[in-house]
């Protein structure tokens, strides 16, 4: 058996022991010493790291020995300047034969690295051609691959030399697993041409844990095909992009990351720490994480020596890939450019000049990383999304897909409750104050994010319709305009048309007409347009538009608990609906499909009115208690939720002549509100209605109405209406929730924003 | 990654010299091309040089440095004289966000002297909001 760093690692595999190594350089010769022994002496079968620092990894040395001289810390351990006098005592007494140390870096040009490394008798380390260089840096690709093709030549002098490639990890996140395998065969390959004889194949853990053993068993079977009488293993990295914020949920990441591992059949495991998302994590952290991951090894049952031989998707394309890749060149170094130019190599999101960049990717609806696009790969995925780029919003789901999942949250909610983004990104979206508008009505039209949302809400339409339809109701067309309509709350101002001379209104709501309407039949519905000049204050609230949709439902004789029954089962077969025929464009839009897990399980949740201020009193939240609840506090409820909640038994002042008061309980209104997680707010108002003439003209006066105004629908209601329930779901509220965007506006194909003149 | 930009001069995007940090950069050409701009994404681990060259060959309405790995404060604080330096980029709006230095405190003192160094806008790491209003802000600035 191989000695040196390959063959502690094989040992270890036949006697059915994870190797575990942390991630830790230290620029201060003391810590590191101590973090190295440290590791050592975790209960478990670890390997050391020195981990440089990013100044020596772009060959700026001078910088680096500025910092050191300056008492300025550097993030990782400067070896280079160092030199191998230093870096010996560091090592002192630590490294033996049952503590090998591996050399951590990420350069396109490390051969003084290297050197450097071989001079302290670090003869294990990792990179590649492609994996130093695309991701992290500007040097061109034929120029890194001179670089390591010198690099492995030095390496190969030493007799025990073990290369990792890092061609499994790309970016972190979001390159498809196949294209992780084949790059990362590629690199291993051209160090086993370039005389190396002990070789690791690295694989980062992604975002499905099915799919990531398909690919690590993509790996071993194309390892053990392309590299026979090699000393070869490979090497799983815990998760490597935006992690977990809570204790636990990097701890259930770090779990799942040993387990893959173990159950794929891979020999090592580089982890990662519950710090991660914040800050360079301490020695301690590093032992906890190397611990636990011990632990979870243990406890795993391995997979089999042989690589599982079914022929996975991740494996089919990994190994066109690979094949297409071979075809172009006699050795690794001379076809890796040329499949670069080519498109057979291209890794989604990268900004490097060499790559082609016409592969995309995404997170499917199954939680599958997949291609979006295939650009000129040497295989057909099927057609996914094709023409539609990535937005912002989409992009930051997709990256945060997994930190949400494991932390517990929704996968994507509102903008303002986006994390702050971990030491990997360290940005956050707009908050809710940001003044983020539509852009001009061509390229909002033409954006394909408009389009898919207006699939989405074609869906919702569809589905709202037929579920409708299918429980006895008839649709009705509303008007548009009347004598009055729906006097409304919260500020919100009608709209006047001249009608013969007479001042019409716009409709704010069918209310008016749908009480109206009880006469011709028991139950029915609206698909109806409402125009409500909202205060310019709520242009920011990310759910205010000027002209809006309601699916707009009442129920002859109905209580409130039915029609909140109903509202509740209308959004579950709608959201159902969407997800089984809009998956593709829910998937572009980065909306994760996981959000709705909670929704699907009705009946939702109800809480009083007062509850609801008592819930917002307790998160220091200035709620009145006979108000209506306040945009703000709305969406900090929303926020806080995991489903959707209903609020009831409203204020009197709060609402509508229309809502009826409690007989019961006066002063409170027989009315809901059913609000969505996630920050999105209100989705549905609705109440029980109160259809005695002269109760509705004492509600009427008491909430500032003129009744004469109201004639004709007095007139009706004195001869006698139906009692009814009844509610209005917003459209645009709606198709947003679905689809995960940011402003409502984005899910209107002609968005009036209040107080902004659009056409 | 695919570009198509609307026309005029670009925002450009850029990370400093030792970083190599991508989705920071990815995210903000996205962000900044729906917000109606032309974008230059220079990539990560830009050299100084790089960055005094391309902005000034493209006369940027905007230059964004962003860095996470916790070593922008010092790189920016070294390139953004050599910006200023130049004639044509003596006026141009030159801002940076991210992650500044390894250490969470010392924020307002690190802020102060980038200023000092030449920033218009220093953004720490919670107020991308604050940018993307000063980015919509500059949309009508240059509309109207």
């Amino acid at each position: 058996m191989t000695a040196g760093f390959g063959g502690f690692v094989a040992r270890a595999r036949a006697a059915g022991r994870l190797v575990v190594q942390p991630r830790m350089g230290f620029s201060d010769t003391a810590t590191m010493r101590a973090g190295l022994l440290a590791t050592k002496r975790v209960p478990a079968t670890t390997v050391g790291t020195l981990t440089l620092d990013s100044y020596t990894r772009v060959n700026d040395i001078a910088a680096a020995d500025h910092a050191l001289a300056e008492g300025i810390p550097l993030n990782g351990y400067p070896i280079v300047s160092y030199g191998p006098e230093r870096t010996a005592t560091v090592l002192d007494g630590i490294r033996d034969a049952g503590f090998p140390v591996q050399v951590r870096h990420g350069s396109a040009r490390p051969q003084d690295i290297v050197r450097a490394s071989l001079a302290a008798g670090l003869d294990a380390t990792e990179g590649g051609p492609v994996s130093y260089c695309l991701p992290y840096s500007r040097m061109p690709l034929t120029d890194a691959v001179r670089n390591w093709s010198h690099t492995a030549d030095i390496l190969a002098t030493a007799p025990n030399a073990h290369v990792e490639t890092f061609g499994g990890c790309m970016l972190g996140q979001l390159c498809p697993p196949s294209m992780l395998v084949a790059l990362s065969v590629l690199e291993g390959l051209f160090f086993v041409q370039h005389g190396l004889r002990s070789v690791s194949l690295s694989y980062a853990q992604q975002v499905d844990a099915e799919q990531d053993e398909e690919a690590v068993h993509a790996l071993r079977r194309l390892a053990a095909d392309l590299l026979p009488g090699v000393d070869w293993h490979v090497v799983v990295y815990t998760y490597m992009g935006l992690y977990p914020t809570t204790p636990h949920g990097a701890a259930a990441l770090l779990e799942s990351s040993a387990r893959l591992a173990v159950r794929s059949g891979a020999a090592r495991l580089i982890v990662k720490t519950a710090a991660e998302a914040r800050r360079i994590p301490t020695i301690a952290e590093n032992v906890d994480a190397l611990t636990l991951a011990a632990e979870v090894a243990a406890a795993t049952r391995w997979a089999d020596d042989e690589p599982d031989a079914a022929d996975t998707t991740v494996h089919t394309e990994a190994r066109a890939i690979v094949t297409a890749v071979l075809g172009l060149a006699h050795t690794v170094a001379e076809a890796l450019p040329a499949a670069f130019r080519l498109g057979y190599l291209d890794v989604p999101y990268c900004l490097h000049p060499d790559n082609a960049g016409r592969a995309t990717s995404e997170i499917d609806p199954t939680g599958r990383l997949r291609w979006a696009a295939t650009g000129s790969l040497p295989f057909r995925a099927r057609p996914a999304a094709a023409g539609r780029g990535p937005t912002s919003a989409g992009l930051l789901a997709a990256l945060s897909h997994t930190q949400r999942r494991f932390d517990g949250l929704p996968a994507t909610a509102g903008a303002a409750d986006r994390p702050v983004l971990g030491a990997q990104m360290t940005i956050t979206t707009p908050g809710p104050t940001s003044t983020y508008l539509p852009p001009s009505p061509p390229e909002h039209l033409a954006s394909p994010v408009t389009r898919a949302a207006l699939r989405v809400q074609q869906q919702v339409l569809t589905a709202a319709r037929s579920f409708l339809a299918g429980d006895g109701f008839i649709e009705l067309l509303p008007p548009v305009i009347g004598p009055v309509t729906d006097p409304g709350v919260r500020g919100s101002k009608q709209l006047d048309v001249d009608y013969y001379g007479h001042r019409y209104k716009l409709m704010t709501s069918g209310i008016l007409y749908k009480q109206a309407s009880l006469l011709a039949f028991d139950k029915l519905f609206f698909i109806a347009p409402n125009v409500r000049a909202e205060p310019v204050e709520t242009c920011n609230t990310r759910r205010h538009l000027a002209e809006f949709h309601q699916i707009d439902v009442e129920i002859s004789g109905g209580t409130r608990a039915d029609a909140r029954r109903l509202a509740e089962r209308l959004l579950v077969h709608v959201v159902r609906h969407v997800l089984r025929t809009a998956g593709d464009d829910l998937a572009a839009l980065g909306r994760d499909p996981v959000v709705f897990a909670e929704l699907l399980r009705e009946p939702f949740d109800v809480l009083t009115h007062a509850e609801a201020v008592a819930a917002l009193h307790d998160l220091q939240y200035p709620q009145s208690t006979d108000a209506e609840i306040e945009w703000e506090g709305e969406e900090l409820l929303s926020h806080k939720a995991r489903r959707p909640f209903f609020v009831t038994d409203y204020p009197k002042g709060s609402r509508g002549f229309y809502d009826r008061e409690n007989p019961e309980s006066p002063g409170t209104l027989r009315n809901f509100d059913l609000i969505v997680p996630g920050g999105y707010g209100e989705l549905v108002s609705g109440s029980e209605r109160e259809s005695d003439y002269a109760t509705i003209v004492t509600r009427m006066r008491e909430t500032g109405e003129n009744p004469a105004k109201y004639r004709w629908y007095l007139d009706m209601v004195r001869d006698g209406i139906p009692a009814s329930a009844g509610f209005g779901m917003g459209l645009e509220r709606l198709t947003r929730f679905l689809t995960g965007l940011d402003s409502v506006w984005q899910v209107n194909a002609y968005p009036k924003v209040p107080g902004l003149v659009a056409p | 990654m695919m570009m198509s930009s609307p026309s005029g001069e670009p925002v450009v995007i850029s990370g400093t010299s030792s970083d190599s940090h991508t989705w920071n950069l990815v995210y903000l050409q996205l962000l900044v091309r729906e917000l109606g701009h032309p974008v230059l994404n220079l990539g990560p681990c830009v050299p100084d040089d790089l960055l005094v060259a391309e902005c000034a060959r493209t006369g940027p309405r905007l230059v964004v440095i962003s860095t996470v790995n916790g070593h922008g404060y010092a790189d920016a604080v070294r390139v953004a004289p050599r910006l200023r330096a130049r004639r044509e980029l003596a006026g141009t709006r030159l801002v940076i966000g991210g992650k500044l230095g390894i250490h969470g405190a010392a924020a307002a003192r690190r802020r102060d002297q980038l200023v000092a160094a030449g920033f218009d806008r220093v953004y720490e790491e919670t107020e991308l909001a604050a940018f993307a209003d000063d980015l919509a802000r500059l949309r009508v600035g240059v509309a109207s």
